[in-house]
């Protein structure tokens, strides 16, 4: 399993549309991703609810990713927040 | 074929006027959002057929390339290379668009965000103060030497007395400081140890930090002069000011552990040492040369005239407290005082401008400050009137110094005067010497002042009174999406556009699912099938609804409303709730989505479309 941590710099937060991309990249992986914001969390894949963790600027979320491509997907997703959130 | 980005950057700069005409860069997640100093360098057509970018348009003053996610970033950077332009986040980017507003709006803005919320306490003690002193002033009365004058009188002018404190509290919350060490501020500035402002004339001691190296004549370095801002509002909202942007900014630099006293000690010590020895002398040294040109201007009709449009300016610097001076020392030497029907034209042209605005408007929050406000200034307490509406305005702000020069020109001419000073406007007829000329002069300021107003000002396009009272309309019952998991019927009433239609590359494009787009033709939204709120976003615009057979539907109302935090938007529904179809979910404000110059469109999406096998999107499926 591989685990990220990150706090978000994107003055609006994970909001709807950026979500939606943030779901598009998570689903080109086979490993389940798990996103938790403080005791709440969520499936990656599930737009709907990462929109209801209501991550915004300063928040830390932590994302586990585990399955066979986990390597890869964790690379690619820390990546994606990076570069957009 | 892989995007040259190079060479689309490239091709973007030349296009826009090249690098000297950016004024900042940055990019979101698939746009390229630039403030540009002259648009007309712009050539709109060639950057839509630049290679790369999908699409443009403008909004809230920033040029928005639409590029996409992956190859936005890659384009920046080689645009940012190109141009030479610095990377600016999207914050400054907002910031810089902003600043593109005329620079008058930039300044006065503040004031009317500090003063808007305040303004109860002042219309209070301004009728109150301007009944009690007119009632004390009639002559034979004696109510001037009661008890119930004394106690009156000091109900009456609290809110004035310790304006400073009020004010302090309001701009610490407009701009972004703690309130508690805002009022400290404000307080310090009308400390008990400090000599009354409307005393000044009596004179005050010094303090000298420094010892008594002279700057000027006047003015020694460090020099505290033990005078209170008693009735001053910009020298308090400098001050506050400034202590927001240090406290702000010593926040983010002091590590956690000593924040909690090293923060607000050095904001509050720091404040303390600008304002008395920085924005104090220059207000100090504003006032005596304020003092000294209006003693010269009064002294002959055309100054006169000028004094009645300078009035009201100074009465927002603060400056008008020291007119007692002139109004004694005129009194002493030629036993009139000819200030007073100066002032009282000025004054009572900002009740007609005020009054104007009261008539006028349809906006029943404008009305319900702009009429008591109006009658605080016609006698004689102008503060409500100048701050709470007609600067806010501006046009009736001009339209009563129009007023105001007028009346003073034919007071001046008729050499009418006053027998005491301390009040203008309706109770002036208690000190005038000539009430018959009084009333011409007061008729044509105001009068002028009123009508230049009801012409030239225009209220804002009225906005609606409050979002569309949901249950008028009925909800619709044409599906727009269908897949074999279940219909979804159409979650607001309008026209139906294609996906692709929708003006905003990322909903599209169908990254986030397939869906629709509507424009609506009412500001209501309906639960499109029985089911769950799984989401409402903090910004109000977007819910999302888990239904039947898992349907996952976003229903995103505008495109980038996102912009707006909420203002205009009224979910009904909160997270976890469940709805049934056609139950009204949100209400919204369409003029305000219109005001802030965002597309209205609902874009409603099958976020999990990819999970079902066919998948129908049109007006009714």
């Amino acid at each position: 399993m591989k685990e990220i941590t990150f706090t978000v710099t994107d003055p609006l937060g994970i909001h709807a549309r950026p979500a939606g991309i943030l779901v598009k990249e998570a689903k080109k992986f086979s490993s389940k991703i798990t996103v938790f914001k403080g005791d709440k969390s969520c499936d990656m894949r599930k737009l709907l609810q990462l929109m209801g963790l209501a991550v915004k600027q300063g928040d830390t979320i932590n994302v586990q990713v585990e399955g066979d491509d986990e390597d890869a997907c964790a690379a690619a997703i820390e990546a994606f927040l990076k570069e957009n959130f | 074929m892989a995007l040259d980005y190079r060479k689309c950057a490239q091709e973007i700069a030349d296009n826009i006027g090249g690098g000297a005409n950016v004024v900042s860069a940055a990019h979101c997640a698939t746009r390229l959002r630039l403030v540009i100093a002259d648009n007309g360098k712009v050539n709109k057509e060639a950057l839509e057929n630049v290679d790369g970018v999908k699409g443009m348009f403008e909004s809230n003053g920033q040029l928005q390339l639409i590029i996409g996610t992956g190859t936005v970033n890659k384009v920046y950077d080689e645009f940012l290379s190109i141009t030479g332009a610095s990377a600016a986040s999207k914050e400054e980017v907002k910031a810089a668009a902003a600043a593109k507003q005329p620079l008058y709006i930039r300044l006065l803005k503040p004031i009317g965000d500090v003063f808007v919320p305040i303004l109860p306490a002042i219309v209070a003690s301004g009728l109150m103060m301007g009944l009690v002193e007119a009632l004390a002033k009639i002559p034979g009365l004696g109510f001037g030497d009661t008890d119930w004058f004394a106690f009156l009188d000091m109900v009456a002018n609290t809110a004035f007395a310790y304006l400073p404190v009020i004010v302090a509290i309001s701009a610490a919350r407009v701009f972004g400081g703690n309130i508690f060490l805002g009022a400290v501020v404000g307080l310090m500035m009308i400390h008990s140890n400090l000599t009354n402002g409307w005393a000044a004339a009596d004179g005050y001691g010094v303090w000298y930090l420094f010892g008594h190296i002279k700057i000027t004549d006047s003015y020694t370095l460090g020099q505290i002069n033990q005078l209170g801002y008693q009735g001053h509002v910009i020298p308090v909202m400098l001050a506050v000011l400034f202590m927001s942007k240090l406290e702000t900014w010593l926040h983010k630099h002091v590590p956690e552990m000593i924040d909690l006293f090293v923060t607000p000690l050095t904001t509050v010590l720091v404040t303390a040492l600008v304002t008395f020895t920085i924005i104090g002398p220059i207000f100090s040294g504003l006032e005596t040369i304020v003092l000294a040109g209006a003693e010269k201007l009064v002294s002959n009709p055309i100054g006169s005239c000028i004094m009645g449009a300078l009035y009201p300016c100074t009465v927002v610097m603060g400056l008008h407290h020291m007119y007692n001076v002139i109004e004694a020392g005129m009194l002493a030497s030629k036993g009139l005082n000819t200030w007073m029907p100066i002032a009282s034209a000025a004054n009572f042209a900002q009740f007609g401008a005020c009054l104007a605005v009261g008539i006028k408007c349809k906006n029943q929050k404008t009305k319900a400050v702009a009429i008591p406000s109006s009658m605080s200034a016609a006698l004689g307490i102008t503060e409500p009137a100048i701050f709470g509406v007609n600067m806010r305005f501006m046009k009736p702000f001009v339209g009563g110094m129009i007023g105001g020069a007028v009346g003073a020109l034919v007071a001046a001419f008729m050499g009418i005067g006053a027998s005491a000073y301390g009040v203008t406007g309706i109770p002036g007829y208690l000190t005038i010497n000539n009430a018959l000329l009084y009333t011409i002069v007061l008729a044509i300021s105001g009068g002028i002042a009123f009508a230049i107003t009801t012409v030239i000002w225009q209220e804002d396009e009225p906005k609606k009174a409050a979002p569309a009272p949901a249950p008028t309309v009925a909800a619709p019952t044409n599906a727009v999406i269908s897949c074999e998991a279940g219909k979804i019927i159409a979650p607001a009433i309008g026209q139906v556009i294609s996906r692709e239609e929708i003006p905003d590359a990322t909903f599209a494009s169908g990254v986030l699912g397939d869906g629709v787009g509507i424009n609506p033709s009412e500001g209501v939204i309906f639960a499109p099938y029985d089911g769950t709120v799984s989401s409402v976003a903090d910004s109000k615009h977007a819910i999302g609804i888990t239904g039947p057979g898992d349907m996952e539907i976003l229903i995103h109302v505008g495109v980038d409303t996102v912009a707006m935090n909420g203002d205009g938007f009224a979910p009904t529904v909160a997270e976890g709730d469940t709805v049934k179809a056609g139950q009204v979910i949100m209400t919204f404000d369409r003029a305000k989505i219109a005001k802030a110059n965002h597309p209205d469109t609902v874009v409603v999406l099958l976020t999990n479309s990819d999970d079902y096998n066919t998948v129908n999107c049109g007006a009714d499926v």
